[in-house]
């Protein structure tokens, strides 16, 4: 008896005490940390197109479109395939792709989702966060790692 | 015999393989080696004999995993065998069967939980196995064509699934006209299974006669995916998927353990510390949510105890986010170790995980409050659902349900990996072997993980800035020499989460092969259920808190 | 106090709009008026309580916002949940017992509003006061277990079977005591009829520090209060005696199959038999409509709004009892202690005064 009137008086205590922990979605936006992941972001100015993201995502998500001469085409990346790994950013030699915190996208189609490069250029940035900052520092690791050599292959 | 016995049970820092061989005499053809033990080739006809033998003169009383796989010549099933006592004793025994008469001998009555194993193996390689029970698919419908894993499988071959062979499951109210029983589909869509699991009940009045766990339902390949990934980077981001309660981690370290020891590769000191303490949080998360999902099944309503475990996995997972840069699918570990060191400034972050700490004792206080002290709770929980610890071993259910059974199991200090031999922590058992238990020790192993992280936090905290490796140097890409073989476990939060992995010599596995522990642990549902409520059976079936993706892979 | 309970609503009604003089007929016309305003009274806190009480009060056990989208407090999602609800499809499975079915979710919605007839809500509604009114009470609600077993049975659904069957065996098992509780009172008042079981206890029962305490039943005789409240929680089948819902065993029992308006209809059912039962326990235990400064009706939905929200409080704190304990705590608990109840409340009323 003695534990069923603790249970009760725990959820009247929470009943009480008017904190809530959800919080209403659209007008308080989530905060998220600086290392979250979301929408692609791609720069086509600093892309190489050494279709390295193309070759290391897992389940090919991405899809370059070169011409003969390896003429950049196109950039396409079905988003809503992506598993958000981070790993088409980890191994950009030249930051062109990043993963933004922007989570907030929908379509109505497949067709929709997916994304090509001059959509991925203007993925906005969640909360004016610049994902390369807070990732930065950690880069060295990669680049560093091996021989020192970096393969661009 | 009995002095035999001894010598092979007493081999200390290790297996005498050559005792064991003495032991198995003629049966044992040829000896293999694999990276974790030495593999003895056994004839199909004799597989009985010797698993009869390793069990019960050699104590290899856990059968943790079945490999079946198809070579260019021949089928094999590998049977990882391990020891209760001991999990770094292991031994494998290989089966070989020809390509033209795939048949071998079943280790059902040697191991109970070779039962699902086997049927697995059936369904997808396509080996027969004699004196099986019940040798029927387990994972695809029981109409599909063909064993996928075969190499001669057509994949473009359509399925058809066709409605007559596939009967009507309302049509049939009693397993035979005579009886008095019913036959209810509990699942796949149902409020309490935790997922798309398919249970057919038959009950008798409010008692459950018969109960058999029917799955399959979110088989997603992940082992196939998994062998058409790169070992450097390509695999890691799926285990996440594997048991998807947030506890990814975990997931990923099973991985990262056998490409590892697969490799050659080391892992920096700190890195281990900063794993050890997001597996942990992870556990937490894991935990909290099987912990609140439970108080779901026996409280019935949407109720206050669901969402307060909610609400303090949301804390985890914020900590984990700022860690890891996700909520539930990381993708965090790399080989060699970690993807990024603690986020800038580290103060805050540390301060926000002692915070998290801070509030848990009062947190659990609750838990205490709302659950375990509830007497209606209690005496809905207490003596049901009853899972004695030899069953539980001859399932081979490993984690917070063989621990709630007394067995005193965890590899996180039998097989130590990571930082935690140099942690100070306890392993919980309770051995009351209820439904009641496995909540306790669910509940005690968060107080224990947060020592775990509280532990690493300080070790974090005072780590000289010049030595925060967070990354072994590792090859871009990693190409094990072929035919290696490795077959390694760590503690996930549901227990035993191995992974064997058969290298070909490219960067991509020839086999990949998951021993879930959530498997196990459902193929054990029947022997708790069978002439309890039905009330009690969906109890039970949470505290065995299991997974899904994780069963179905 | 004794003109109130002397006028009933019909009469009040008839005498307002000149009604009694056409005789039988403005009678009838008085009485179905007076009905209609009772039951819309009652509809409309169901109303409340369902799509919009009970998400605030179960969202504020569980740290959450809940509706608070449309209008003020998020109060018009009664609308919109009454509109949402009622444009459903209605989907009637293919084997289900047809008239069997479709009159399940009305007989009990409608066995809980007759129980309104009888209970003297303060300030003059009271629609009848026959000699047996406690008696007609329990026997009306009771009939919502005819409901749940037509409906349980009818939708051929195991599911639903196993929930129906459990309503029957709980409904049987929890009634007994609630009518054995309710019959010590009866043993104080001497008499079943409802107007004089709420005077009986507007007698004051003790005066401390010049505050008189009335004698409310559930002063009197606290122990069969609680055993009244417990009984009641399970003849409505709220947590913990929420087997013959249990979603988490049976799905949601009776009512699986059931969809848009005939679930509305379950829906309302329980509900008004919630208010039913509180109504009741305020009747019988807290005096009906009596109480300081607010009009008598204030303090009748006061009381009956009360016991809806303990019912929610044990909703999110309590787990459910396993189908055989709470047949045991039916039969071998409830039944001996009210029995027990009865018997020492004749001895001391006998003996004693």
């Amino acid at each position: 008896m003695i534990g069923l009137l603790k249970s009760m008086a725990t959820t009247m205590k929470h009943a009480l005490d008017g904190n809530t922990f959800t919080v209403e979605y659209p007008e308080t936006a989530p905060e998220v940390s600086p290392r979250f992941r979301g929408v692609h972001k791609f720069s086509q100015e600093r892309c190489i197109w050494c279709r390295q993201c193309e070759n290391v995502c897992p389940n090919d998500t991405i899809q370059i479109v070169t011409d003969e001469q390896r003429n950049a085409e196109q950039y396409n990346l079905h988003i809503g395939q992506c598993i958000y790994c981070r790993l088409c950013e980890e191994v950009c030699p030249v930051d062109a792709i990043l993963l933004t915190q922007n989570f907030e996208f929908t379509g109505d189609t497949k067709d929709d989702l997916v994304y090509n490069k001059e959509q991925l250029k203007n993925v906005p940035w969640y909360k004016d966060i610049d994902p390369l900052e807070s990732r930065e520092p950690d880069r060295g690791a990669w680049i560093d790692e091996g021989d020192g050599e970096l393969d661009y292959q | 015999m009995s002095t035999q016995k001894e010598e092979l049970e007493i081999a200390e820092g290790g297996v005498d393989y050559d005792a064991l061989e003495d032991r198995l005499g003629d049966t044992a053809i040829d000896r293999e080696s694999h990276v974790n033990a030495e593999g003895f080739v056994v004839r199909p006809d004799e597989v009985q004999d010797a698993l009869f033998a390793l069990r019960d003169d050699a104590g290899f009383d856990h059968l943790s995993l079945v490999t079946a796989q198809e070579y260019e010549d021949r089928y094999e099933s590998i049977y990882h065998l391990k020891k209760f006592d001991d999990p770094t004793q292991e031994v494998s025994v290989v089966v070989p069967t020809t390509k033209d008469d795939p048949v071998s001998q079943s280790a059902e009555p040697v191991y109970r939980t070779a039962d699902w194993h086997e049927r697995e193996a059936y369904d997808l390689v396509g080996i027969d196995y004699d004196d099986h029970p019940d040798l029927r698919r387990i994972l695809l419908p029981e109409t599909w064509k063909g064993h996928p894993l075969g190499k001669d499988y057509d994949q473009n071959k359509p399925q058809v699934v066709s409605f007559k062979q596939h009967a009507n499951p309302l049509k049939q109210d009693h397993k035979d006209a005579e009886s008095d029983t019913m036959f209810v589909n509990i699942g796949p869509h149902h409020p309490a299974t935790h997922g798309v699991l398919h249970l057919e009940t038959t009950l008798d009045g409010e008692t459950v006669a018969d109960v058999e766990p029917d799955i399959g339902y979110l088989h997603r390949c992940e082992e196939q995916m998994a062998q058409q990934g790169t070992y450097r980077h390509q695999i890691m981001p799926y285990p996440d998927r594997w048991d998807y309660s947030s506890a990814g981690l975990l997931n990923e370290w099973a991985y990262a353990r056998a490409a590892e020891d697969l490799a050659d590769l080391d892992v920096p000191e700190y890195a281990q510390v900063i794993r050890t303490m997001g597996a942990e949080l992870c556990r937490i998360a894991g935990h909290m949510l099987a912990v609140g999902t439970f108080a779901l099944d026996v409280y019935g309503d949407f109720t206050a105890i669901f969402m307060y475990a909610m609400r303090d996995r949301e804390k985890v997972q914020a900590v984990l986010e700022d860690l890891t840069g996700q909520r539930m699918m990381f993708n965090y570990f790399r080989l060699g170790g970690v993807a990024w060191d603690l986020p800038e400034p580290r103060e805050e972050f540390f301060g926000k995980t002692r915070d998290f700490l801070d509030d848990l004792p009062e947190a659990l206080e609750e838990y205490h409050d709302l659950l375990t002290g509830n007497e209606i709770f209690q005496s809905r929980c207490i003596d049901t659902g009853i899972l004695e610890p030899e069953v539980a071993k001859q399932y081979s259910a490993t984690g917070p349900v063989a621990r709630g059974s007394g067995i005193d199991y965890d590899l996180r200090r039998d097989d130590p990996y990571g930082y935690y031999d140099e942690l100070d922590w306890d392993v919980i058992t309770e051995d009351g072997c209820d439904n009641y238990s496995r909540v306790l020790v669910r509940m005690q192993e968060v107080e224990q993980s947060a020592k775990v992280i509280e532990q690493c936090v300080d070790l974090l905290e005072d780590w000289p800035e010049e030595e925060r490796d967070i990354q072994s140097n590792v090859p871009r890409t990693l190409k094990p020499d072929p035919d290696t073989e490795i077959y390694r476990s760590v503690e996930a939060a549901k227990g035993e989460l191995g992974i064997y992995i058969r290298s070909d010599g490219t960067d991509e596995p020839a086999r990949f092969k998951i021993r879930s522990p959530c498997f196990h642990n459902l193929s054990v549902l029947p022997e708790m259920a069978n002439g309890e409520y039905i009330a009690d059976m969906i109890a039970s079936l949470g505290s065995l808190d299991i997974i899904l993706g994780e069963v179905d892979r | 106090m004794i003109a109130q309970q002397k006028t009933l609503l019909p009469e009040r009604v008839a005498g307002l709009l000149g009604l009694d003089q056409f005789g039988m007929a403005g009678d009838l016309l008085a009485t179905f008026l007076a009905a209609f305003l009772v039951g819309n009274l009652m509809l409309a806190m169901t109303g409340v309580a369902g799509p919009w009480a009970k998400r605030k009060i179960t969202a504020a056990f569980t740290d959450r916002i809940a509706v608070n989208r449309i209008g003020p407090f998020g109060l018009f999602i009664i609308v919109a949940d009454a509109v949402r609800l009622l444009s459903k499809e209605l989907i009637i499975p293919e084997n289900a017992d047809r008239p069997a079915f479709d009159l399940a979710p009305i007989v009990v919605a409608s066995s809980a509003l007759l129980g309104f007839a009888v209970i003297p809500m303060g300030n003059g509604v009271h629609l009848a006061d026959p000699e047996v009114g406690l008696a007609y009470v329990f026997a009306v609600a009771g009939i919502a277990s005819i409901g749940l077993a037509m409906g349980g049975y009818a939708s051929a659904n195991k599911y639903s079977l196993l929930g129906g069957l459990r309503a029957i065996a709980q409904n049987i098992a929890y009634e007994i005591p609630l009518v054995i509780t309710a019959a010590s009172v009866v043993i104080f008042t001497g008499s079943l009829r409802m107007s004089t079981i709420v005077q009986t206890q507007a007698e004051p029962l003790l005066t401390v520090a010049g505050l008189s305490i009335p004698s409310w039943f559930a002063f009197v005789n606290p122990f069969a209060f609680v055993l009244f409240v417990v009984a009641n929680l399970a003849e409505v089948g709220r947590n913990p005696f929420d087997t013959p819902e249990a979603p988490t065993e049976i799905v949601a029992g009776y009512q699986t199959e059931y969809s848009s308006v005939y679930f509305v209809l379950f829906y309302l059912g329980e509900f008004l038999h919630i208010f039913l039962g509180g109504a009741i326990i305020a009747t019988v235990f807290l005096g009906g409509p009596a109480g300081p400064v607010l009009p008598g009706l204030v303090w009748f939905i006061i009381k009956i709004w009360a016991v809806f929200l303990l019912t929610q409080w044990f909703r999110s704190a309590i787990p459910r009892v396993r189908i055989d304990q709470l047949i045991q705590i039916g039969w071998k608990g409830m039944l001996v202690l009210s029995f027990a109840n009865l018997v020492l409340t004749a001895i001391i009323v006998g003996v004693i005064v």
